[in-house]
């Protein structure tokens, strides 16, 4: 009988950064920070991936949507240039 | 009165003076509806993430203000007139505002300022391409 093959574990603990790093402030102004959270087309990623939680994810949407919508982050694609 | 924060773009062709025309009187309208400023800076030319009406450039004006209701609506209203100004947004900070908080709010930003503009001139020399800026955000990550 074979083996099954095992399913990839490494399910590394994810803390949520702003609720480690409590100095840490979520504003839209900040892109360099925003920049960590969505990928290089601009969506923004999901909370089971980068890992914060619920109130912090819910900030950084908002964050998100504020800069795109001064043009601090692109809403698709890779910034121009 | 409400804390405020408003970030408009304008076009980046415009002259100095048109610049502080609108700044100054976006100050008026706030000061006619009695509220004060607590900081106005410029974040000077920068690149915009899409283009707004055909403009990859524009001018960052940020003023963060106590103000009424009234005073968003008119310099909102005032905005949309304006055919310089690109885009703008103004949030909400603080539903409610003392003058105490306003003058302890004022100092700190004035201190805050300081260190930021600082901070943005050493910036601009060390790395000024935006593919930089990535990569030093990837290693952060990790």
């Amino acid at each position: 009988m074979a083996q099954k093959p095992q399913k990839k574990l490494f399910s590394r603990k994810k803390v949520c950064r702003f609720c480690a790093d409590k100095e840490a402030t979520i504003d839209y102004k900040d892109v360099k920070t925003l920049r960590n959270f969505v990928t290089e087309r601009g969506k923004i990623i999901p909370r089971r991936i980068v890992g914060t939680c619920a109130t912090h994810q819910r900030q950084l949407c908002e964050a998100i949507k504020q800069a795109r919508h001064i043009a601090l982050l692109p809403y698709s694609g890779a910034a121009q240039g | 009165m409400r804390r405020y924060e408003t970030v408009f773009i304008l076009r980046p062709g415009q002259s100095e003076d048109e610049i502080s025309t609108i700044i100054d009187n976006t100050k008026k309208i706030i000061l006619d509806e009695k509220g004060s400023i607590i900081s106005l800076g410029r974040w000077g030319l920068r690149k915009l993430a899409y283009t707004i009406k055909k403009e990859n450039q524009g001018q960052y004006v940020f003023c963060d203000y106590a103000g009424t209701p009234a005073a968003v609506a008119e310099i909102e209203r005032k905005f949309r007139i304006d055919d310089a100004v690109l885009k703008y947004l103004t949030i909400k900070t603080a539903e409610a505002i003392t003058a105490e908080e306003i003058d302890k709010a004022i100092a700190e930003a004035d201190a805050k300022l300081a260190a930021f503009a600082k901070e943005a001139s050493e910036g601009d020399e060390q790395h000024s391409p935006e593919d930089e800026d990535f990569a030093e955000e990837t290693t952060d990550e990790e």
